[in-house]
This record gives C-alpha cells, sequence and structure tokens, in this order.
C-alpha cells in the first residue's frame, strides 16, 4: 500500500516528519518497504494551508499490509492507526458533520433481493456470495480527471484513466473499498444480476482477456449476460468510454472466501479482489457510494440521478466482545493503565463501554480481524508498544522428558560417518522422475507432486542416492575427483508412506593422496567397513549375502540385514549410473544405503554391560587351506565355530591368494584363530586338540586342503 | 711452580677454549690440549704438584684434582649438548606435509540445528522430527487456517498427486501420550512449516508442553539467491499456566543472545501470523554492519530474525485445551537464515549443491 503522506495529514492532524511517521506505524506492525519522494506537480485541490503541512515533509511510504488488516489497504485506515498513535483525532471526509456528504434516499425493496429504481433494475441472485449489492445512476461527463487527482493515483501506482474510472480508484484508495462504473446504456434490460456464471458462459475481461466462467464463479450480469467478474474485474462490453453519458455505479460487498477462489482460478489479482478476498467492510457500500459522487460533482464530472439502491437482504451489525483487565496482563505479563486502554480502543474507532472487570466492546464491521479477546489484546499492545512489554523468563513446572533415543542414533552415526572420512550432504526431497526410477524397491511407487516446480522436482525420492549422486556428479565435475558424502533424511512411497534412510557414496582414493605412498582406489570392502562401523555404532550384528539389483554390479552388491530383517544394501554403482550422471563410466562409485527406522526397531536399547578384563593370556594358531572358488567365508567360520570349544574368541581371515601354486578353480585362506580361556591358562595341547577338529571339519565340509 | 693463582689462570684459559668449541673436532682439540696424558695441560700440573714443597702439596693437590674434574664434567656437558642437536641417520624433511586420517565435515545446517537443540534442550524443551508430509488438518485447519483463508496465500503448498498413508510420525518425543488418538488422514501435501508438529504434540499430550519440532519444511518458490523450494525451520512452543508475552520476550532474546552474541540487540515488532495472536517478528541488530545501515539490512540496522506470538486461543481449542487456564508462546524460523547470518553465506542454494569446497570450510 502506497502511502502519499500528504493524503495522510488531510485526514489527520499527525505533523511528524516522514521519517517517524514511516518507523511509528512500522512499530505498530506495517512493515516499510520503501520511502520515496513524491513525484513533480499538484497533490491536493489547494494548495495546503495548514502549517507543517509543507511538500517538502511529503513522501509516498510504500507499507507492506498483512493479511489481516484490509482496513488499512486505505489512507483512512493507516491514518487512523497514526491519529491513535498520536492521540490526535480522526477528521474522515465522509464522517464530517455527523452526516452524508450527500442528502440520499436509500431505498426500501419491495421484495429483499431485488429494487428498481431511476432506470436500474439490481438484483442479487446469490446472498451467500453477494451479502449486499449497492449501486446509483451518475449522469457523467467523461473527460481526463484534474491534475491533483491524476498525481495522487500516480503516485500511489494507480494509472489514471478517465475522471470516472480514477475517482472509483480514489476512493479505493481513500477508503480501501472497491467501486466499479458500467456504462448503463450498455447493459441489457439495464438491469445488475449478482449471479453465479451459467456453464459456458465467457467474458471478454477490462484488460482484454477472454475467460471461460464457471459455475461457482459470481459474476454481475446484465440482463442477458456477464458484465464483470465479482469483485475481480469489470467486463469490456460495458466499460465507460469518452461517449458514456450515463453510469451504473457498483459499490458492493462480495463474500471473501468466493473472490480469492475465482481470482486464483483465473489468475487474475487485482487492487479490487486482493481487497474484498481479505474481507472488506460490508457497511462502507453506501459511504463509499456518496463519498463517490461527491467526488465526482466536486471536480464537475457528473450527478447522482435520484436515489441511492442498496440491496442489503441480511443486515450485520457490529459485533461485540469482552475484554477484562486481568486477562491483559495475564496475556501479556505487564499491565496497561485504564485510560490507555480506552484511548487505544476509541482511536481505533472501536466504542468501548465499561464493565465490572474490564470493558465491553463494540467493534466496527471494518475490522474483519477483530472476534475475541485475544485480537482486542493484541490491539492495546501494538499501541501500547511491544518495547514496554518486560523480558522475563518462564517458570519450569515439569521435568523435560529424556531425550528420544532416536534422534541421538542419528547423531551418533553422523559422528562415524564423518569420522570415516564422509561429509554431510543434504539434497532436495523432491527429484526427476528418471532420476529416482531405478531406485525404487520392489512392490513400492513413486509419490508424485500434483503441480511440481518442474521436472527436476516431479516425484519425492524414494532413496537418498539419486541425490547423493548428483551431489557426487556436482563435486566430480569441479575438480574433487575422491569424494565421500552421506545424507540421513526421509524418503516416500506411495505403499511405505515416510522412510528414514542413511545412505553414503564413495569414490577416488580410500585414504587422501601423500606424498608418502601409492595411490589406493576405494573398493567394496572400504565401502564394507563403513556399513560395519555402522553396525557397530548400533550394537547391531550385520549379515552381508549376495545381491542382485537393478543400480549395482552384480557380484560386488551385498544385500544388508539384522538376523531376518533387510535392512538395506551396498555395492558398486552400475556403470550405466554413472554414465545417466555424467560420470566416467570406469570410475567405481561405491554406495550404501540402510533402512533407519528398522534400524532404530532393532537396535538395543539397554546400557552397555562392562565385561572384566582376561585375566589368562590367549594362543593364536595360523592355518592356511585351499577350497574351492565360491565358497563363501561366512561358510567356513559357521564351520569352524561348529567343532570349535567355547575358547575359540575370534577367527580373522589375514591372507587370501589365487594363482601360481594354486590350482585352477580353488583359492588359499589363511586363518588366526584366536583361544582363551576366561578361568585358566590354556596349554598347547588343548590348542592343539582343538585346531585338529576344526582342520577336520574344513576337509570333511568343504574338501579344504590345509597348505 | 705452580700456585692457586696458576690453577685460576688455567680456568679461565679453558672457559674460553671450551666456548669457543663448536664441533666434535674442536671440543677433542681441547679435550687432547687439557687432558692429554703426554703434555697436557692437567698432565703437567700434576707433575708440577707432585715436585712442590710438602706444605704446599696437600692444597695444590686438591685445586688441581678440582679443576680436572671440572675440566673433565664440563667436556661431558659439551659433548651431550652437540649430540643432542645432531640429526640421525636418514633425517626427515619435517616440511613436508602430515599424514591425516581422513575426517568429514558436518553440513552446516546440521551444525547450526544441534546448536538450536543444545540451547532449547538446556531450557527444558522436548525436540521433535515430525513427519514432512502432512494432511490439511494438521499443516492448516487446526493452526486457524481454514480453506480458503487469505494466510494459506503466505505458504504456498507442494500437494501430493495423490494421497500417502501417514505411518512414521517421524521422532515425536518420548512422553507418553495421556490423550486419546485423533483419527488417522492420509497425507496429501509437503509440510509448509514445522508447526503442524505442535498440534500432533498437543493431541497426545496435556499441558505443560515445551517442544522444539525441527526439520524440513516446503513451499513453492523456485530457488533464487533467498529462496529454496525446501528449506529447514524449527519452531518452539510452550504451553502452561500464566505464560506471558513478557516469557516469550526473555525466552527468544536468551536464544539469540546465545546462538549470535551475548551482547546483540533485540526488537519485537508486531506482525500478523494466523496461528498467534499477539503476533511479533523479532529483530536483531545487523550482525553485518553493527547497526549502522548496510545493503543487507536494507539500512535499517535490524534483520528480521524470528516469528512468535502467543498461541492463538482457537489453536488451543483444536486440541481440547482450556484457554482460560493455559496461555503460551509458539515461536520459528528458517535455519538456513540463521546460517546465513551467522556465516555469511550469500546465497541460500549452497546449501544444497553439496559442493565439498563449501561444506569443508565448516570446521568438525
Amino acid at each position: 500500500m502506497k502511502l502519499i503522506a500528504s493524503w495522510l495529514r488531510e485526514l489527520t492532524d499527525v505533523r511528524l516528519p516522514v521519517a517517524d511517521l514511516a518507523s511509528l506505524l512500522s512499530m505498530r506492525g506495517f512493515e516499510v518497504a520503501s520511502l520515496d519522494p513524491v513525484p513533480e506537480g499538484p497533490l491536493a485541490p489547494r494548495p495546503p494551508t495548514r502549517a507543517g503541512g509543507d511538500d517538502a515533509n511529503d513522501a509516498v511510504i510504500d507499507f507492506e499490509i498483512t493479511a489481516n488488516r484490509p482496513d488499512c489497504l486505505s489512507v483512512a485506515g493507516l491514518a487512523r492507526e497514526a491519529a491513535t498513535a498520536c492521540r490526535v483525532p480522526l477528521r474522515l471526509p465522509w464522517d464530517e458533520a455527523g452526516r452524508p456528504i450527500s442528502s440520499v434516499r436509500a431505498v426500501s425493496a419491495p421484495t429483499p433481493t431485488r429494487v428498481v429504481a431511476d432506470g436500474l433494475e439490481v438484483t442479487i441472485e446469490d446472498a451467500d456470495l453477494c451479502p449486499r449489492y449497492a449501486a446509483a445512476v451518475v449522469e457523467v461527463t467523461i473527460g481526463p480527471s484534474p491534475e491533483w487527482l491524476a498525481n495522487r493515483l500516480t503516485a500511489a501506482g494507480v494509472r489514471p484513466i478517465n475522471n470516472i474510472v480514477d475517482v472509483t480508484n480514489y476512493v479505493l484508495l481513500e477508503m480501501g473499498h472497491p467501486m466499479h462504473a458500467f456504462d448503463l446504456e450498455r447493459l441489457a434490460g439495464r438491469q445488475l444480476r449478482a449471479r453465479r456464471a451459467r456453464a459456458g458462459e465467457r467474458l471478454c475481461t477490462l484488460d482484454g482477456e477472454d475467460r471461460a466462467l464457471e459455475p461457482d464463479m459470481l459474476v454481475i450480469a446484465d440482463g442477458s449476460v456477464p458484465q464483470a467478474v465479482a469483485g475481480v474485474m469489470g467486463g469490456a462490453h460495458s466499460e465507460v468510454w469518452p461517449g458514456t453519458r450515463l453510469i451504473a455505479l457498483e459499490s458492493a460487498y462480495f463474500t471473501p472466501a468466493s473472490v480469492r477462489r475465482t481470482s486464483k482460478r483465473l489468475g487474475l489479482k487485482t487492487e479490487a479482489s486482493s481487497r474484498f478476498e481479505r474481507g472488506t467492510d460490508i457497511n462502507a457500500p453506501v459511504v463509499a457510494l456518496e463519498r463517490a459522487c461527491a467526488l465526482i460533482e466536486q471536480i464537475g464530472a457528473g450527478r447522482r440521478v435520484g436515489a441511492v439502491i442498496d440491496v442489503y437482504p441480511s443486515p450485520r451489525g457490529p459485533i461485540d466482545v469482552t475484554l477484562r483487565r486481568q486477562r491483559i496482563a495475564q496475556l501479556l505479563g505487564t499491565t496497561v493503565d485504564d485510560a490507555e486502554v480506552l484511548a487505544i480502543l476509541t482511536g481505533l474507532g472501536f466504542d468501548v463501554a465499561e464493565t465490572a472487570d474490564g470493558w465491553s466492546v463494540r467493534v466496527p464491521t471494518m475490522r474483519v480481524d477483530i472476534v475475541r479477546e485475544a485480537d482486542l489484546i493484541e490491539e492495546v499492545a501494538r499501541h501500547h508498544g511491544y518495547d514496554r512489554i518486560p523480558s522475563h523468563f518462564p517458570a519450569l513446572h515439569a521435568t523435560a522428558p529424556r531425550p528420544d533415543p532416536r534422534m541421538a542414533r542419528k547423531t551418533l552415526l553422523r559422528h562415524r560417518l564423518t569420522s570415516s572420512g564422509f561429509s554431510e550432504a543434504v539434497s532436495y526431497t523432491f527429484v526427476d522422475e528418471a532420476d529416482a526410477a531405478p531406485f525404487v524397491a520392489g512392490d513400492r511407487a513413486l509419490v508424485p507432486l500434483a503441480y511440481p516446480l518442474s521436472e527436476k522436482f516431479a516425484v519425492l525420492r524414494p532413496s537418498l542416492l539419486p541425490g547423493l549422486l548428483e551431489s557426487v556428479a556436482h563435486n566430480r565435475r569441479r575438480e574433487h575427483r575422491d569424494v565421500r558424502l552421506f545424507e540421513i533424511g526421509a524418503c516416500f512411497s506411495t505403499a511405505g508412506g515416510e522412510q528414514h534412510l542413511v545412505a553414503f557414496a564413495w569414490t577416488g582414493a580410500c585414504v587422501p593422496e601423500h606424498w608418502s605412498g601409492g595411490l589406493r582406489l576405494v573398493d567394496f570392502f572400504d565401502a564394507k567397513g563403513v556399513v560395519e562401523r555402522i553396525g557397530e555404532a548400533l550394537n547391531l550384528p550385520l549379515v552381508f549375502t549376495d545381491l542382485t539389483n537393478g543400480y549395482l554390479v552384480a557380484g560386488r552388491a551385498a544385500a544388508v540385514s539384522v538376523g531376518k530383517t533387510a535392512i538395506g544394501v551396498l555395492g558398486q554403482l552400475a556403470p550405466g549410473q554413472s554414465e545417466a550422471r555424467g560420470l566416467a563410466a570406469g570410475d567405481e562409485i561405491y554406495v550404501a544405503e540402510l533402512d533407519l527406522d528398522a534400524l532404530d526397531r532393532l537396535a538395543p536399547t539397554a546400557d552397555t554391560r562392562a565385561e572384566s578384563l582376561p585375566r589368562f593370556p590367549s594362543i593364536v594358531r595360523d592355518i592356511s587351506i585351499v577350497v574351492e572358488e565360491g565358497l563363501r567365508s561366512e561358510r567356513l567360520r559357521a564351520t569352524i565355530r561348529g567343532v570349535a570349544p567355547q575358547t575359540l574368541i575370534q577367527i580373522r581371515e589375514f591372507d587370501r591368494y589365487k594363482g601360481q601354486g594354486i590350482p585352477e578353480g580353488r583359492y588359499s585362506l589363511s586363518l588366526r584363530l584366536t583361544f582363551r580361556s576366561p578361568d585358566r591358562t590354556l596349554t598347547d595341547a588343548d590348542v592343539q586338540e582343538a585346531m585338529e577338529r576344526v582342520m577336520e571339519a574344513l576337509t570333511r565340509e568343504h574338501q579344504a586342503v590345509q597348505r | 711452580m705452580p700456585d692457586a693463582e696458576e690453577i685460576e689462570r688455567l680456568r679461565l684459559e679453558f672457559q674460553a677454549a671450551l666456548a669457543a668449541a663448536a664441533t666434535d673436532q674442536a671440543l677433542r682439540a681441547v679435550r687432547d690440549r687439557f687432558l692429554g696424558r703426554k703434555g697436557g695441560v692437567i698432565a703437567s700440573l700434576m707433575k708440577a704438584v707432585a715436585g712442590a714443597s710438602p706444605a704446599d702439596r696437600p692444597l695444590l693437590g686438591t685445586l688441581a684434582n678440582q679443576f680436572k674434574n671440572e675440566i673433565e664434567g664440563a667436556l661431558d656437558d659439551r659433548r651431550a649438548s652437540l649430540e643432542s642437536g645432531r640429526p640421525v641417520a636418514g633425517g626427515l624433511d619435517v616440511t613436508l606435509p602430515g599424514r591425516q586420517v581422513p575426517i568429514g565435515h558436518l553440513h552446516p545446517l546440521t551444525q547450526v540445528r544441534q546448536q538450536v537443540e543444545a540451547i532449547f534442550s538446556r531450557m527444558g524443551y522436548e525436540i521433535l522430527e515430525g513427519p514432512e508430509i502432512e494432511d490439511d488438518y494438521h499443516n492448516f485447519e487446526a493452526l486457524n487456517m481454514p480453506p480458503e483463508h487469505p494466510a494459506r496465500d503466505m505458504q504456498d503448498t507442494f500437494f501430493l498427486g495423490q494421497p500417502v498413508p501417514q505411518r512414521g510420525l517421524g521422532t515425536p518425543g518420548t512422553r507418553v501420550s495421556t490423550r486419546p488418538a485423533p483419527p488417522d488422514r492420509p497425507a496429501t501435501l509437503l509440510r509448509t512449516h514445522t508447526s503442524a508438529m505442535q498440534i500432533r504434540y498437543m493431541e497426545a499430550h496435556e499441558p505443560p508442553v515445551r517442544i522444539v519440532a525441527i526439520g524440513k519444511v516446503f513451499r513453492r518458490d523456485n530457488p533464487d539467491l533467498t529462496h529454496t523450494p525446501m528449506f529447514h525451520q524449527f519452531e518452539g512452543l510452550l504451553v502452561d499456566e500464566r505464560v506471558t508475552f513478557a516469557d516469550l520476550k526473555g525466552t527468544l532474546t536468551a536464544f539469540v543472545r546465545e546462538i549470535f552474541a551475548p551482547d546483540i540487540r533485540v526488537m519485537f515488532r508486531p506482525s500478523f501470523f494466523p496461528y498467534t495472536e499477539p503476533s511479533a517478528e523479532m529483530f536483531i541488530g545487523c550482525v553485518f554492519c553493527g547497526g549502522s545501515g548496510c545493503p543487507v539490512c536494507k539500512r535499517t540496522g535490524w534483520l528480521e530474525i524470528l516469528g512468535s506470538g502467543m498461541v492463538h486461543p482457537s489453536v488451543l481449542e483444536a486440541v481440547g485445551y482450556d484457554t482460560e487456564r493455559y496461555t503460551g508462546f509458539a515461536f520459528g524460523t528458517g535455519i538456513e537464515r540463521v546460517a546465513m547470518l551467522k556465516y555469511g553465506v550469500d546465497d541460500i542454494r549452497l546449501f544444497y549443491e553439496n559442493d565439498l569446497r563449501f561444506l569443508e570450510q565448516f570446521s568438525f
């Protein structure tokens, strides 16, 4: 809302410098977007006479008006705020002398919704969408507006058109009430009917667009076709033009939700629609008509003919809201003097009556935002000043509940992954459908957005990997050869809803390049080590089995589970996936993704129990065996555990070899077995016997040959 | 004949020679000259002492022996000190870079988030993450934004192409629910604010309520310097008996003084949010110009940092709280906003590119 300071001063005796005026209103909730000098040329019908009303102290202040204050989308609304702040009276042209400027005869209707007078017929067919419709017939001579009026509109950001349209816009800016002028002689049957559009009806609006109308849109029609989209924009056919001699001046109240819906549907936002959709004053229409007619006469543009028509089937009055003295202190934490409460509320246009414990406050219909006590307390607080409310600290009445272990687990994983060399990524939750498709698990389906911003953001991510791989590609394009990234976040599917996952991607060197040694690139077991570390952190034994899936290299991919519960995958990204992201197919990228929700369900919650340290020494034995290729290490371990005594505390593979000296189709594996008893020192004989049993079992079950 | 004076002169001579000996070789020469078996200074001295008169002999002998011990000790010390400064075979170029175990960096948004969580945890707040997909009731209606409410325009929404079952509730805390479960509603949109979680929490618990909900939120904004269609928010809610606007001011002032600077200036100004009444915007003195006015603060000296207010009675009514008995305050802001001000980041999109050159600037 662009406010001309001198216009505001016409309505109230606020004599502050413009910068102070801006800051005064800003501290009452009207944010200042800009403060600019007024344009050249006269801005008032008469040169200012009052002291202090000098041009040097004028400016256009652009205020951002919050959605709850449509009344302040007007000079009068802001003047009322300024007058209240300065405790000076407000003088509105339409209130002066306590009576309307031009005396009019309000027409009482033969039927509540249809009124005929002075050659104009007004009918409300849908009182839900149009609770009130007032109109007047005016004889006009179309021409340019006087310079001061045109200048005021220009400074306020409205383009002058002609004297009649300009007067309606002037009243819109001054009072905040939108109006519309129809060329009466172009209205079929000289009728104005507030009705819903009929299926298939169209209207060419003032901006030249031909628009399709829908049955839940309110239109103002003449005897046959729509002539305006109610509250949004008039039609081109009945537009005021240089030859117009008679106008029907509309001043109505339209239901906010209806205007908002229509404006959105048509993609058409106007000065009028932005006021109607927030709520105009239902008791303003006749006052606005009087003000407009007075202005038309004042600038010599025409003269009203006959009475004002006012179709208002169910008049609404102001509401009364109770305000308790005690409640102000309870909510604000400070007391405000009765006299100040009274001055603030009266200044803002409320009628205040004292009661035993406070006040009964009559809310004018322009204040659509005030419906309950808290709303009034905000009014008091705004004008009392937030800076005058003390700072205090709330008492703690209950202990804080214990922290959520799931969040603690995420923190733990972040620490484990950063200490494994991974930096944390945060990617968009929505991704390209083509990027997402390969990562959709089994029976699940992607969740699409109804109206995505672009193809790039079309579906909710089913996995963290598309985002991570995009980030890997981004870094590779920027000369980062070694990339280690992880992410923790939510992913989505139609059947499963929201699911929390942790994932990482790793490419390039497995340790940072150093002058002392050669470069080793990351391989499957580096990546597996990180997954194992996650398992350790959560105290969960992970099981890895062969996996075939669409986006990992077969033979370098594993399914990860805890017991029988699948919790994720690990492996080398298929070269096709790398290439699709502009990465070299030859670069090996290792990825893993685990289901955090499943890990949360499985992770033990009990505290760790410390074990006493071993009191007796351990004995270590190595064996090297040759077995069939394809035999999984996991099975050898199971066989060993099956026959070894309780004193076997660790099995570790320390060498694996294929090639010279080993028959084709077999490999050699060296294992280190550690034995220890909790209650005695083991002897060589104990261990020897165990080793013999182990070797015998390996030979029997796996045809292992000792080297 | 030697006398005490002669020994003193020899001592000075030795000290001068020792001070001049900077290498092993020079040190050996000093040793030969003073301790050599044949013609060494000490050897000659001893011989002379032996030939002294029996009356002088005991004193001179003591002095000469003392002198000899002194020389031996001093020579040993000097040799040790020369050796300790000498590199071993295969000495290193200590100016070459060290070998570091690689360490990753937490995302700056996580770092800010952890600070926020720590500050409010200490103030007794429970930290929660709600679901990122929501239903219309929790995201709007229960927050005093019925259908067609103009404030819905402030938060232009991403709707899902189809309803999705809402199983995961994020991490809704550990406090046991004390109220009957509300009906299940499928999710139809991406939440536009974390306030939805406040409703979920109040539906499940009686006051007092002291929570901070934190996480991703979504609004239809095309990416530019200051907007992204996804960002992170944290929102606090305190509902109890006798909670006032003064408590709101005190709490938020304590928060910004800890996260920015202990002496930062603050200002509260009226604003509008559908779910608070009265509503306030909180400003801090510009962290870039200190309040003198710069382009970042649009020459006002102030930066908007938090939206806040006393919880709207309609919101408390929506969850069945007694609005006469309980009052509360709520506040919230973007984590990106805090991070941008704290770290001087001028393009919000950097947070989502995951460029290692950016991430690695933030320690730990």
